[in-house]
């Protein structure tokens, strides 16, 4: 059979990141992925500011 | 996505509505459209595109003709006709209902004129019921198959390697990188730099921190209060000790002095010094404490004067103090009985009169407080007589302490000169002596007071630093938080462009693989495909163990292309069932080929129809009676779930009618049309079981 991605090894430096940056990174790509249809989604660099805030106290 | 079914109204070649075409999903994945030339094989390939995307294919003539000719003709000039298109889908269990609607009609000129498409969609949840969505129909499209990837999914078979042919390289890319979500990856990495930027920002209006500066401030003010107050303590030991050693030379001075009379003259004097100038301290005490306890009073007579005029006023208006009370009115209200005998009863000429009363008797409790207060008012105004008597009393007995010191003063100034004058020299001496203390010590007094000035004023800077570092100390705190903010914010995008360049490495090199596979399962040459950096698709000739590139035919070239996209939905399919944090929410996904077989000899017309139903989940095929040639029969034949025939009718009347024959059922391709227009009809074919 043909050679799958590796995902875990693909995904690995955000596996294996603190859980904090691992937080922000999920956070900020179900966000993109929400509005990823949009050309240029409004408010989305304040909106990951806000995670990082949100995340680092 | 899982196509369900297709319908029309009056879309190009198909006049009225259709009946649906359901579509073949699951074991039996294919649906096969025949139909000859013109009779609307590319039309309803782009009716997909149309409804999903208002775009149309390449070999798609005319696009802005989209209303059936014999509609239009049907209806006077100025009535609009509708033409639409309506697709029902599945996805992620849900079905969608999308209908894309443009009106036309005929102006006096004899031209079409045409609407703005009107696109709608409606959603049914899993209890069955209809309802419209609550985002953008466009944007759930989108997110299900993206516009940009539709010619994936959508495409001519005939024209397939047009798509790779395409100058624009870096699109094919894009595109796949979409697909894997590489753009979300993208986005995020590019975003979270400029969230980086807002986060420098912030951090820079918080300011400097001079914290540093600041602790080092208070450590070299306290030292050097530290070092005063050192020197202050030497200095009052000093003065103790001088003031001894002066004591001692006094007590010396007269036990030498033959002069009885002076002798006790200056102990007389000395004593009277020490107890005036005690006086005096205690005096001043009394006078500070005097205006501190009673001062006060002297600023009320504003609010004195004003509370007499009220009180006055209350007077003359004969509201205080009153004769009568309430209290004694609500008395004789409650018994009924008036003082004179006359009963009150509740409603009589008599109760009411008396209950008049009531507004003109006063509150008791009023009235006491009123008093209570005028007598308070007087005892102030006592109060700050009292106090200006006081204080002139202590003013006096303070100016004559101090013309008695001063006079005291003087006579023992006196003495101390005729000391200066004695004939014994030791007494002299002395006397000069004690000057040189006298003088030392008001230097030391003096010195003291500047030190304890000097205290003051360090203290007082202390405090303010002490607040300052408090309020640096915050400013350090927040610093410290968005310094951290910025650095995880900066490691987050680190690894996402990690995460980026391993996917993107990763799934390259799979999918140049799967390709490779495809290809090699169709293609009898022994050429390679080889995926470059930027997904350029060339073929290799790697038989003499140097890999050359190779001038591919149309029908390589085609392999090629069907093999690129069979590959990437396999790979794309694959990622997004395993990864749920960047890949696509779809996993199922359609292909919609026309006319896939056209530059294709049989071989590989074999093998294409061997391979096309693995490629993709759904597969819709639309041949004409060439291409549907018995080798491509054969290897389909299992995989088809569902058939239909475009029959198209001619209105020239010598036209040739074509059939085509089924699993030995003739229908018909080509008919002539029973009256003046061409049009399209559609029959499903009844497969046996």
């Amino acid at each position: 059979m043909s050679e799958a991605v590796d995902v875990e090894q693909v995904q690995e430096p955000i596996t294996h990141a603190s859980p904090e940056v691992r937080e922000i990174i999920e956070r900020v790509l179900q966000l993109e992925k929400d509005k990823l249809y949009l050309r240029s989604p409004r408010n989305i660099n304040d909106d990951i500011v806000k995670i990082v805030k949100e995340v680092i106290q | 996505m899982k196509l369900l079914s297709l319908k029309l109204c009056n879309f190009r070649q198909f006049y009225g509505k259709t009946p649906g075409i359901y579509l073949a999903s699951n074991a039996k994945n294919t649906t096969i459209i025949h139909g000859n030339n013109g009779s609307g094989k590319t039309t309803l390939l782009n009716a997909f595109t149309w409804v999903f995307y208002e775009k149309f294919t390449a070999a798609f003539a005319s696009p802005n003709l989209l209303i059936n000719k014999r509609a239009i003709q049907e209806v006077t000039i100025g009535t609009s006709v509708e033409c639409w298109v309506e697709i029902n889908f599945e996805h992620d269990k849900k079905r969608y209902q999308v209908k894309r609607k443009c009106y036309a009609c005929l102006d006096e000129k004899g031209t079409t004129q045409y609407s703005n498409s009107q696109f709608f969609m409606l959603v049914a949840g899993e209890d069955g019921r209809w309802y419209p969505p609550l985002q953008q129909p466009e944007d759930i499209i989108n997110r299900i198959l993206p516009e940009s990837l539709h010619q994936y999914f959508f495409f001519d078979g005939e024209h397939i390697d047009h798509i790779f042919r395409h100058n624009d390289k870096n699109k094919i890319a894009e595109d796949t990188k979409e697909l894997l979500g590489v753009k979300v990856l993208d986005r995020s990495i590019d975003h979270l730099k400029k969230a980086e930027k807002i986060l420098q920002h912030e951090l820079s209006i918080i300011g400097d921190n001079n914290i540093k500066k600041s602790l080092k401030e208070k450590n070299r003010l306290e030292k050097e209060q530290a070092a005063l107050s050192e020197k202050q303590k030497f200095i009052i030991n000093e003065i103790d000790k001088k003031e001894a050693e002066k004591n001692r030379k006094s007590q010396q001075l007269l036990q030498l002095s033959s002069a009885e009379q002076l002798k006790h003259l200056k102990e007389k004097l000395d004593k009277q010094e020490k107890l005036l100038k005690k006086d005096l301290s205690e005096t001043k005490k009394q006078i500070k404490e005097l205006i501190s306890h009673h001062g006060y009073a002297i600023f009320l007579s504003d609010a004195i004067t004003k509370f007499q005029t009220i009180i006055t006023d209350l007077r003359q208006r004969g509201e205080l103090p009153s004769g009568i009370k309430q209290q004694f009115v609500q008395q004789l209200l409650n018994q009924q009985s008036c003082i004179c005998g006359q009963a009150l009863l509740e409603g009589s000429t008599h109760y009411e009169q008396v209950k008049q009363w009531m507004n003109k008797a006063g509150i008791a409790a009023v009235e006491e407080s009123a008093i209570r207060l005028e007598s308070q008012v007087h005892e102030i105004e006592q109060k700050v007589i009292d106090f200006w008597t006081n204080v002139d009393n202590k003013q006096r007995k303070l100016e004559s302490d101090r013309l008695e010191l001063s006079s005291v003063e003087r006579e023992l100034d006196e003495i101390s000169e005729k000391f200066r004058q004695y004939p014994d020299e030791d007494l002299r001496n002395l006397q000069k002596q004690l000057d040189n203390l006298n003088q030392v010590i008001q230097d030391l007094r003096l010195e003291q007071g500047g030190i304890q000035q000097e205290i003051n004023r360090l203290t007082k800077n202390l405090e303010l630093l002490e607040k300052e570092i408090v309020k640096q100390k915050l400013i350090e705190s927040k610093q410290q938080l968005a310094k951290r903010r910025i650095l995880v914010t900066q490691e987050a995008r680190n690894r996402l462009i990690e995460v980026r360049s391993r996917l993107e490495n990763q799934f390259r090199l799979s999918l140049e693989k799967r390709v490779q596979e495809i290809f090699c399962q169709i293609s009898f040459t022994p050429y390679l495909p080889r995926l470059s950096q930027n997904y350029e698709l060339n073929l290799i000739d790697n038989t003499s163990g140097i890999a050359v590139p190779v001038a591919a035919s149309t029908g390589e070239n085609q392999i090629l292309s069907l093999s690129f996209i069979g590959g990437i939905i396999d790979r794309v399919r694959e990622w997004s069932q395993k990864n749920t944090l960047m890949g696509p929410d779809s996993s199922t996904f359609p292909i919609i080929m026309d006319s896939p077989f056209g530059s294709l000899d049989e071989i590989y017309r074999r093998q294409v129809a061997q391979s096309i139903p693995k490629l993709a989940n759904q597969l819709i095929i639309l041949v004409t009676k060439t291409q549907w040639r018995g080798e491509v029969q054969e290897e389909t034949n299992n995989y088809i779930g569902k058939e239909y025939v475009l029959v198209y009718y001619s209105p020239k009347s010598d036209c040739q009618e074509d059939k085509i024959s089924i699993q030995g059922v003739d229908y018909p391709l080509v008919k002539k049309s029973p009256n003046e227009f061409e049009y399209t009809e559609i029959i499903e074919v009844c497969r046996d079981a």
